[in-house]
């Protein structure tokens, strides 16, 4: 398998999924009609009802569902079973259910006055579904806010090199808003500046990087005060831990990746030999730097620092991607090695590994379904571009023939970026996580750049990349935290619509999650939500469509099959929180705490989608018995 | 059947596409919160002068009628922005996400 090969896959699959199955839809089911007036022109008011091109809001759409999700996703996912479940997913996924997920919240919110999807399942299916999409949204992001922040946290303890390329994205972010919406400057010249500066950095971080005699990493001048400062860090408790925690999954982004020989080694922060992982003071003074620059982006103007470090990083991302699609591309055409002989364009990575579907008493249960389904969640399909593009998008749409090209489109654009993640993983013959992603990324570079940009620099530059995008997506997940917190709970609890109070009570529940050391199950346990609340929007559309008296199979199928799925795996996670860690002896309590909440969230999400899709179900035989009214609105 | 588009409008065509393809991504959101931040203000303005319109209980100023020729291109959009029902997920917070 090479590069190329998947790269032609996927051409094809996209093709024959969006002209000969996607259009089909559009023109037959939905049926499309660029003569009705949408919810832009009916109800135009400057703001957020205002028709624009079709290309406008292909471009925004696609530049605001794709971020992190199909990069960690994929990395995780194709680490536990291999690239070929994975890229089957994201391909059989997007050509039946993500597109469909997206363009079709899109459509039902044109056809219901631009409202959104909370407001159509009040009125379509019950009162009480409004609320509980509350509950969803909140612990959707707390999930996801400790998933990134553990994630990064470890990162920018464990590589000194990365830190001064973030601290630099934070002041190049805060400058940029400032020459932006200040002395509006022209955003040619301010992109221009901030961003080559922020590259820069990210650059400078490495630089000087050698190794020593016994072939140690020895740091460079700015990685070295980074190490200092490490160091500093720890000697408040003398270089001892705070805490040791065991992951049972070995998923934990401080965990080495096994060698050649199938065994991990032991480093500062981990002990091969009893699979202890310390936290150090280091980790948790990341894990704060990293609350504190969320803090900013969550609570200062969003012109301020949220949007321009939101744009400075999806320029980086872009940058990274396109510069690695064209690696992808011409590697196995040209035949160009790597330092260690090694053809680029090949994958390392296994296609198969083992399925997980062998039950062990006191081990973690990964059985490819349902799990797989829910570690990819964006890329295949995720619920929160449904819920997004029912309030942003829908409500620009000049014309109802634009919803596929802008939905469906940009769903199958955020396709290849999950794609082309994948082939970094797999074609990167070391590391884990986000190292083996940052691998993959510096071959790509290097073969792209026909060699001209050593591998290192391409490494660093995809450790970068996946840093910044992944903490610019924090930022805003605690800025909605707060939104939705403020809403779900500001009437009855006062202090919560202080935005500071919100937010601190964000983001002290989130480093509970994050120091309780089970970051995959935080990951699945998000990606399991994502794809329940994906599996609600198609359950609403279905509703719809049957209200509607069309042939709501195009929505069912994937929502029966997306609902199963996820509740299948919530309480899969459940089980492995509670064998592997709440009631296994010698844990930390820090991890069994961490577990029983996640397991009283997982308990809860699968209440909540109880509710939904039994209400759901009364609304959809309703609605097959010929009512044509709105659900009555007890209380409302 | 319409006919073929000159080669050099076809090579125009593709440009602005692709033109406002790029602004989607990298301008749409900062120029379209630019305009948010106007219509508060400007939502204020109106609220001040002519709040009346909408049944807020202000006492018509003097200048209302002096800048009512200014503002009445805007009393159609402003009303419908105002009055409307607005769900929590309407919230600008909400369009920045990336996930």
């Amino acid at each position: 398998m090479n590069t190329l090969v998947v790269v032609i896959a996927a051409v094809v699959v996209i093709y024959l999924a969006y002209n000969f199955y996607a259009k089909r839809i559009d023109r037959d089911v939905i049926q499309a009609n660029d003569k009705k007036a949408t919810p832009a022109k009916m109800y135009m008011d400057g703001v957020d009802f205002m028709p624009a091109s079709r290309n406008v809001l292909y471009g925004y759409h696609f530049k605001s569902i794709a971020a992190a999700g199909p990069i960690v996703g994929v990395i995780t996912a194709a680490n536990l079973w291999g690239w070929l479940p994975a890229i089957l997913w994201l391909l059989i996924g997007v050509s039946f259910i993500g597109w469909a997920s997206d363009y079709s919240a899109i459509m039902v919110s044109v056809r219901n006055d631009g409202n959104s999807m909370s407001a159509i399942a009040h009125k379509l299916i019950a009162p009480r579904t409004r609320t509980i999409l509350f509950v969803f949204i909140f612990f959707y992001l707390l999930l996801v806010a400790g998933a990134f922040v553990g994630i990064l946290a470890a990162i920018l303890a464990a590589r000194p090199d990365v830190p001064f390329g973030i601290l630099m994205l934070a002041l190049m972010g805060l400058l940029a808003g400032q020459m932006l919406y200040k002395m509006k400057m022209n955003l040619v010249t301010v992109t221009a500046i901030v961003v080559i500066v922020t590259l820069a950095a990210m650059v400078l971080g490495p630089l000087g990087q050698t190794k020593d005699a016994n072939g140690k990493l020895v740091q460079g001048p700015v990685g070295q005060a980074t190490v200092a400062l490490n160091n500093a860090v720890n000697a408040v408790t003398g270089n001892a831990s705070l805490y040791s925690v065991v992951d049972p999954t070995n998923a934990d982004p401080r965990i080495p990746a096994p060698g050649a020989d199938g065994k991990r080694a032991s480093t500062a922060v981990y002990n091969a030999d009893t699979g202890e992982i310390k936290t150090m003071p280091s980790y948790l003074f990341w894990a704060l730097f990293l609350l504190v620059f969320s803090y900013l982006g969550a609570n200062l103007p969003i012109w301020r620092f949220a949007q321009p470090v939101n744009y400075i990083g999806f320029w980086i991302t872009l940058l990274t991607i396109l510069l690695s699609a064209v690696g992808a591309v011409l590697a196995p055409l040209t035949g160009i090695k790597d330092a260690s002989g090694a053809a680029i364009g090949a994958f390392a990575l296994p296609a198969l590994k083992d399925m997980g579907f062998a039950l062990k008493a006191g081990a973690a249960w990964q059985p490819i379904w349902p799990m797989l389904f829910v570690t990819i969640a964006c890329g295949a399909i995720s619920g929160w571009h449904a819920l997004f593009g029912s309030v942003g998008t829908a409500r620009q749409l000049e014309y109802e023939t634009d919803a596929l090209p802008v939905g469906g489109g940009a769903m199958f654009s955020e396709n290849t970026l999950a794609l082309l993640s994948l082939v970094a993983v797999s074609i990167a013959g070391a590391g884990g996580g986000g190292g083996r992603f940052a691998a993959g990324v510096g071959k790509l570079v290097f073969a792209g750049t026909f060699g001209a940009l050593p591998e290192a620099f391409g490494t660093a530059l995809g450790f970068g990349a996946f840093v910044v995008i992944v903490l610019t997506v924090v930022q805003l997940v605690f800025r909605v935290m707060r939104v939705t917190l403020t809403e779900w709970v500001g009437e009855a609890v006062p202090a919560v619509k202080n935005m500071h109070v919100s937010t601190i009570i964000s983001m002290v529940l989130t480093l509970a999650l994050v120091l309780s050391g089970t970051w995959v199950y935080l990951w699945q346990l998000f990606g399991a939500s994502n794809q329940l609340m994906a599996a609600l929007s198609l359950l609403l559309v279905t509703v719809w469509l049957k209200s509607e008296k069309r042939n709501p199979a195009y929505a069912l199928w994937p929502m029966l099959f997306m609902y199963i799925t996820t509740l299948a795996a919530t309480a899969v996670t459940a089980r492995n929180l509670y064998v592997t860690i709440a009631t296994k002896a010698g844990m930390a309590a820090v991890s069994v705490g961490g577990a029983w909440a996640m397991i009283l969230v997982s308990l809860l999400l699968i209440v909540a989608a109880l509710m939904i899709g039994y209400d759901g179900w009364k609304a959809y035989q309703r609605y097959g018995q010929g009512a044509t009214t709105a659900a009555p609105a007890p209380g409302d | 059947m319409s006919p073929a588009p000159a080669p050099i409008d076809a090579v125009q065509k593709w440009l602005t596409t692709v033109r406002e393809f790029l602004f989607g991504m990298f301008g749409y959101e900062l120029s379209h919160h630019a305009v948010e931040m106007r219509a508060s203000v400007e939502s204020l303005f109106m609220l001040a002068t002519v709040g009346d319109m909408i049944g807020v209980p202000i006492l018509p100023p003097y200048y209302s009628l002096r800048l009512l020729p200014y503002v009445v291109p805007q009393i159609a959009t402003w009303k419908r922005r105002v009055l409307r029902e607005k769900e929590f997920t309407d919230e600008h917070d909400y369009h920045l996400h990336g996930l």
